[in-house]
């Protein structure tokens, strides 16, 4: 597997903060993976992003963007490669209208105009925006700012897109949807996705989950080895999926197996113990 | 305080060629004392219609009451201030909220804009910043040094410091951490329980279930739909309709009635579904 991001030592503070952010962290992340950074508030996860854009810069420690140490002198080429959702869409919008914003990104990679029009058009049609094209950004509801900033990313088709909480304000369809779309660009354009999240359901569609604690990777591991640690999801400000938290309630009077099941594993069991009644 | 809603619409410039409704002929009672949620999609109008509650947002047509406050089209801006200080509000982005150089000048802004002194607002920056799970070593910093979900903490410490006994909460819980979210979520309840009345608008269906005795579903603008949540999420016109999502509960309910699991309604949380399936595996 080829390594498309790769973080040796990473070290940064605030100016006139007492804690680091980011505590000597390391972490490798592969071509068309799709990672989950999951932790508590304030556990470093938006500082470990803006680090990786080079929005600021570590103390020590080195930041690889496909095999490059990033630096001063290339960050431009590595933010090209890097399309970031931040964790508030306010931050990211720039144009009076909906396609002004989504254009900027455009006019950053020296596009041309008439495919300009056809990019924006095609980005805002994948997130169901196309019809608030002349709204102020402002103006729209927050899961609508949600989608108009994920259209701005999309747009640039960008090799890593890093979703910081992107899909927070959306409902629970359109938040299937746009990630499902994610998914999908994933696999057709060899995408690497790196999705900051909340969300243990959002965590399901990853290969890999690592769950950040006061700075420092604590766990590292495929979905079901992180589901698999039940309570102690606890400690790190995370909670269980609901297919533990039902096994627990249940296990009292209902014979089930030991550690984590799916649900549909956990449907399949309570299907079995009901047919044999 | 009850909230009345009488055939609210608000229209968002009216000239644009997309001259959109926000909200569409509204009626609707908020009980006082009781947990309210509102859901409904993206756009649907969820936050426009509590920004009318504190006069944020005027109806182009229709009334709110307001315990014996009314607001109409003409209503001016003079004079909310008593209608400000019961009606307290957590908005979508809580950056939006945060303006002080410290936490702390933050929360007491509240309290003192409302008369309490100087003491009285610092002693409830202690007391709130710790309600929100963080401990009082935040207060001495600026909140625009904070991580997105202890912002979020700061804006929710920053409504309750100035006690309103109608907290309004505009998806307080997006950005929170799970555990976060539990906890503030059972403050709200807590609160309510002591006598506030809560208005929750969130995407969580599961927080509506565990939390909310009343809902209401707003779809483009209109009400389509008000009640217990456990009437709510068994209304099958909705459902087939694709109006509203299930809590998990339900939705693995509904999975489990494929396998020849039967329920009379579909159970909404955890706790209902886990001693459902236990009757039915148990037969106790
Ligand atoms: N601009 C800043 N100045 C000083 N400290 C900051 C700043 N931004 C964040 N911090 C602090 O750095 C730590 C890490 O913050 P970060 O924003 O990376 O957390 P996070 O994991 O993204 O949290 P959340 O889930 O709440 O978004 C926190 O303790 C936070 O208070
Ligand atoms: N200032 C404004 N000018 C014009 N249109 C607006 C304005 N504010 C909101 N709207 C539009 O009114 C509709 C309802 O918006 P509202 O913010 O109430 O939605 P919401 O239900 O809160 O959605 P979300 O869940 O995405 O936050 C949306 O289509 C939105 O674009
Ligand atoms: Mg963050
Ligand atoms: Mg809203």
């Amino acid at each position: 597997m080829e390594k498309i991001i790769s973080i040796a030592n990473l070290n940064y503070t605030y100016p006139d903060a007492k804690q680091a952010a980011i505590n000597d962290l390391s972490l490798d992340i592969y071509k068309n993976e799709w990672i989950s950074i999951v932790g508590k508030n304030g556990s470093g996860k938006s500082t470990l992003t803006k680090l990786i854009d080079g929005l600021i810069e570590a103390d020590s420690g080195t930041i690889s963007v496909a095999g490059q140490i990033i630096n001063e002198d290339n960050i431009w080429e590595a933010r090209k490669k890097i399309g970031i959702i931040f964790q508030n869409p306010d931050h990211q919008f720039v144009g009076a209208t909906v396609e002004d914003d989504v254009a900027f990104g455009l006019e950053n990679q020296g596009m041309p105009r008439e495919q300009m029009v056809k990019e924006i058009d095609r980005a805002l049609e994948l997130v169901k925006m196309s019809d608030f094209k002349k709204r102020d950004p402002q103006s729209l509801s927050g899961g609508q700012k949600q989608r108009v900033a994920i259209a701005g990313v999309l747009a640039t088709k960008p090799q890593i897109i890093i979703m910081d909480e992107s899909t927070s304000m959306l409902d629970p369809d359109g938040r299937k949807t746009v990630l499902n779309l994610v998914q999908q660009l994933r696999k057709e354009q060899d995408l690497t996705i790196i999705s900051i999240t909340h969300d243990i359901e959002e965590t399901e569609l990853s290969q890999r989950i690592v769950v950040l604690n006061t700075g420092k990777i604590v766990k590292d591991g495929k979905p079901v080895e992180i589901y698999d640690l039940g309570t102690d999801l606890r400690k790190y400000g995370l909670e269980e999926p609901f297919s533990s938290k039902l096994m627990s309630t249940l296990r009292d009077t209902v014979k089930l197996p030991e550690g984590y099941l799916s649900e549909e594993e956990l449907e399949q069991q309570l299907w079995k113990l009901h047919s044999n009644m | 305080m009850e909230i009345t809603f009488e055939h609210v619409t608000h229209s968002y410039d009216v000239n644009s060629p997309t001259a959109n409704l926000g909200l569409d002929d509204v009626t609707l009672k908020i009980k006082n004392g009781l947990f309210t949620a509102i859901i409904g999609q993206t756009g649907s109008g969820k936050s426009t219609l509590v920004r009318h509650i504190n006069a944020l947002l005027k109806p182009t047509s229709g009334t709110i009451t307001i315990g014996d406050r009314v607001i109409t089209s003409d209503t001016n801006n003079k004079n909310l201030k008593p209608l400000r200080k019961q009606i307290g509000m957590v908005f979508q982005f809580p950056e939006s909220q945060l303006f002080e150089e410290t936490v702390e000048k933050d929360i007491m802004f509240g309290p003192m804009n409302f008369g309490a002194t100087e003491t009285e607002a610092r002693e409830a920056a202690r007391t709130v910043i710790k309600l929100v799970g963080l401990d009082e070593s935040y207060l001495t910093q600026s909140p625009f040094d904070l991580s997105g979900g202890q912002m979020r903490r700061v804006a929710i410490a920053g409504v309750l410091a100035s006690d309103p006994e109608t907290i309004i909460l505009d998806e307080p819980t997006a950005g929170l951490d799970p555990v976060g979210r539990k906890e503030i979520m059972s403050l709200f309840k807590d609160l309510q329980v002591k006598g506030k009345t809560i208005i929750l608008i969130t995407h969580n269906m599961d927080d509506v279930a565990n939390y909310a005795d009343a809902m209401a579903v707003i779809h483009r603008g209109k009400l389509i739909a008000q009640g217990f949540p456990k009437e709510v999420f068994n209304n099958q016109e909705l459902l087939k309709n694709d109006l509203i999502t299930l809590p998990k509960s339900a939705e693995f309910a509904k999975g489990l009635m494929q396998q020849g699991f039967h329920f009379d309604k579909l159970p909404i949380t955890i706790d209902e579904l886990g001693t459902e399936i236990k009757h039915q595996l148990n037969g106790d």
